[in-house]
C-alpha cells in the first residue's frame, strides 16, 4: 500500500481537517506542500545513487530504475514505511517523507542493494 | 567455506576445497573473457566418482568415438536441467528469450539418451506475469520429457511473495514450495531460497524449511544419492553480488552423512562447479542471457555478447545417474 502524502492530500487535510489540526501545524503542512521539495535517486548497476540521501521533511523522493533488470524500493523497517511494486527498466516510484528520521531501504529482489534516506 | 577461484580445470584429486572446474578464468580482459565464455559455452560432461568430479568439455565429447560417448551418457536415470528462462525479458542481451528456450527444448529432444524428466531451477518468468509463465508452459510442452519439476527464482515471486507460483507449480509442496521425490533410488529435494529476503542479506531458506529438510532426510539410508536443487547457489559463489545463501551451511550439515550429494543451482547465468567433501555443486547456464563472471563487471546485470556468440553462452544441463557407482554425470550443452 502506498502511504505517500501527495500535495492534493495535504490540501484536503488542510481544508477538511481544520477542526482536527491546530493552526500552526496546518501552516507547517501548507508550507511543506508549497515548497514541493523533490529529490531523485537513480538505480544503476544494482545500486541506489546516492546511497545516502538527505532531504528536508516534506520532500518527495522519486526513484528511477535504469537497469536492464527489475528492482524494488522497499523500506527495511518493520513495519515497512514504503514498498514499491516491482520496477522494470525506466519505471519510477515516488514517496513523500513527512517526518524527520532515518529511513533505510533495500531492493527486495536483490537484498544486497541497500541505501537510506535521512529526513531532517 | 569461501570459494577460491582458480583457473585449473577439474582434475582427479584436485584440492577439494578449491573450485575444481572454473569455466571463467581470472585475470583476463573483456575480449579474453568473452573468448572464455564462448569456450565455456562448449559445455562440459562431468562425472563424480567417489566424491571426485571429473569433467570433459563438450567439444571433447563431440570428438569422442560415438560408442564411447554413448557409454558415457548411459545410466539408469538421466534428466536435464534448464534454468533462468526469464520469459518476458526483451533487452539487448537477448531480445528473443522464447526463441532460445525453444532451442534448448530442441537440444533436449535431440539428446542421444532421452532424459526422463526436466528440472527448472527458477526464474521461469522475468516479471512474474501470468502470460510469461503461460509461454514457458507452452514451449516446454514440446519437450520429449513430459514431467517438469520447478523451484522458484526471485523473478517468479514478485509482488505476491510467490502465491501465483504456488498455485501454478506448487501442488503437493510445503511452505513456499519446497518438496522432495524419489526416482530410481535417487532422492531429489527442491528448496526455495528466494522469499522473505532480508536487507543486506543473501538467499534464505528459513527455519521452517530447514526443519523440514532435516526431517525429510532422516529416514534415508546414507547410501542414497541425493540431488538438491534450488535457484540461488547454496554455496558462496560471490556474496558481494548476492550469489550465495545465508543459511545454506545449516542445510548442508544435514546432508553430511550421505555418500553422494549433488547440488544444482541457477541464478548466476553461467556454469560453475565445485567439489567439497561429499558434495558437488553445479550451476547451470541460463536459456535467456549470460551474466558476467564474479567481480568481472560493475554489476551482475545482463551481459551483452555478439549475437553470433549468444547461443554459445546459453544452455541446458543433462544429468545422468549411474546406479551402483553412486555417480552423477553432468553434461553442459550449449544451444549451438
Amino acid at each position: 500500500m502506498r502511504r505517500s502524502v501527495s500535495f492534493a492530500v495535504l490540501s484536503a487535510v488542510g481544508l477538511l481537517g481544520m477542526s482536527a489540526l491546530t493552526a500552526p501545524r496546518r501552516d507547517l503542512a501548507a508550507d511543506a506542500a508549497q515548497k514541493a521539495e523533490s529529490a531523485e535517486v537513480k538505480i544503476d548497476n544494482f545500486s541506489f545513487g546516492p546511497a545516502t540521501l538527505t532531504v528536508p521533511a516534506g520532500t518527495t523522493v522519486t526513484w528511477t530504475n535504469r537497469d536492464d533488470i527489475p528492482h524494488t524500493v522497499t523500506s527495511s523497517d518493520d513495519p515497512r514505511v514504503f514498498k514499491s511494486k516491482v520496477l522494470d527498466t525506466d519505471e519510477k516510484f515516488s514517496f513523500t517523507f513527512t517526518k524527520a528520521g532515518t529511513y533505510p531501504y533495500f531492493c527486495s529482489i536483490h537484498p544486497k542493494m541497500t541505501a537510506k534516506v535521512i529526513v531532517q | 567455506m569461501s570459494l577460491k577461484t582458480t583457473s585449473q580445470e577439474a582434475l582427479p584429486g584436485a584440492n577439494q576445497s578449491q573450485l575444481a572446474y572454473d569455466h571463467n578464468r581470472d585475470g583476463v580482459d573483456r575480449r579474453g573473457f568473452l573468448k572464455c565464455m564462448a569456450w565455456a559455452g562448449t559445455g562440459a560432461f562431468c562425472v563424480i566418482r567417489g566424491g571426485v568430479l571429473r569433467s570433459y568439455s563438450m567439444s571433447r565429447l563431440a570428438e569422442m568415438d560415438p560408442k564411447a560417448r554413448a557409454k558415457e551418457m548411459m545410466g539408469e536415470l538421466s534428466f536435464a536441467q534448464i534454468s533462468d528462462s526469464h520469459m518476458g525479458f526483451n533487452k539487448a542481451a537477448n531480445p528473443d528469450v522464447a526463441g532460445t528456450l525453444k532451442a534448448a527444448v530442441d537440444k533436449i529432444n535431440g539428446l542421444a539418451v532421452a532424459p526422463e524428466f526436466l528440472l527448472h531451477t527458477g526464474d521461469i518468468s522475468h516479471l512474474s506475469k501470468p502470460e510469461e509463465f503461460d509461454t514457458v508452459d507452452q514451449i516446454l510442452k514440446d519437450a520429449k520429457p513430459k514431467e517438469v519439476f520447478y523451484v522458484p527464482g526471485e523473478h517468479d515471486v514478485l509482488n505476491d511473495n510467490g502465491q501465483q507460483f504456488l498455485e501454478r507449480y506448487g501442488k503437493g509442496s510445503k511452505g513456499a514450495g519446497w518438496y522432495s521425490f524419489d526416482k530410481k533410488g535417487v532422492h531429489f529435494i527442491g528448496l526455495v531460497n528466494v522469499v522473505n529476503l532480508k536487507a543486506g542479506g543473501l538467499g534464505t531458506l528459513g527455519p521452517e524449511q530447514l526443519e523440514w529438510l532435516e526431517d525429510d532426510v532422516k529416514q534415508l539410508k546414507h547410501s542414497t544419492p541425493l540431488v538438491v536443487f534450488a535457484h540461488i547457489p547454496l554455496w558462496s559463489v560471490y556474496p558481494e553480488w548476492g550469489w550465495g545463501t545465508d543459511d545454506s551451511a545449516q542445510a548442508l550439515s544435514y546432508l553430511k552423512k550421505f555418500g553422494s550429494v549433488t547440488v544444482l543451482n541457477g541464478h548466476i547465468h553461467q556454469t560453475m562447479q565445485k567439489v567439497e567433501g561429499n558434495v558437488t555443486f553445479h550451476t547451470a547456464a541460463s536459456t535467456a542471457f549470460p551474466q558476467p563472471a564474479p567481480g568481472k563487471a560493475d554489476s551482475p546485470g545482463p551481459m551483452k555478447v555478439p549475437a553470433e556468440q549468444l547461443k554459445s553462452v546459453l544452455g541446458i544441463t543433462d544429468v545422468n545417474f549411474i546406479r551402483g557407482k553412486q555417480a552423477l554425470g553432468l553434461v553442459d550443452s550449449t544451444l549451438e
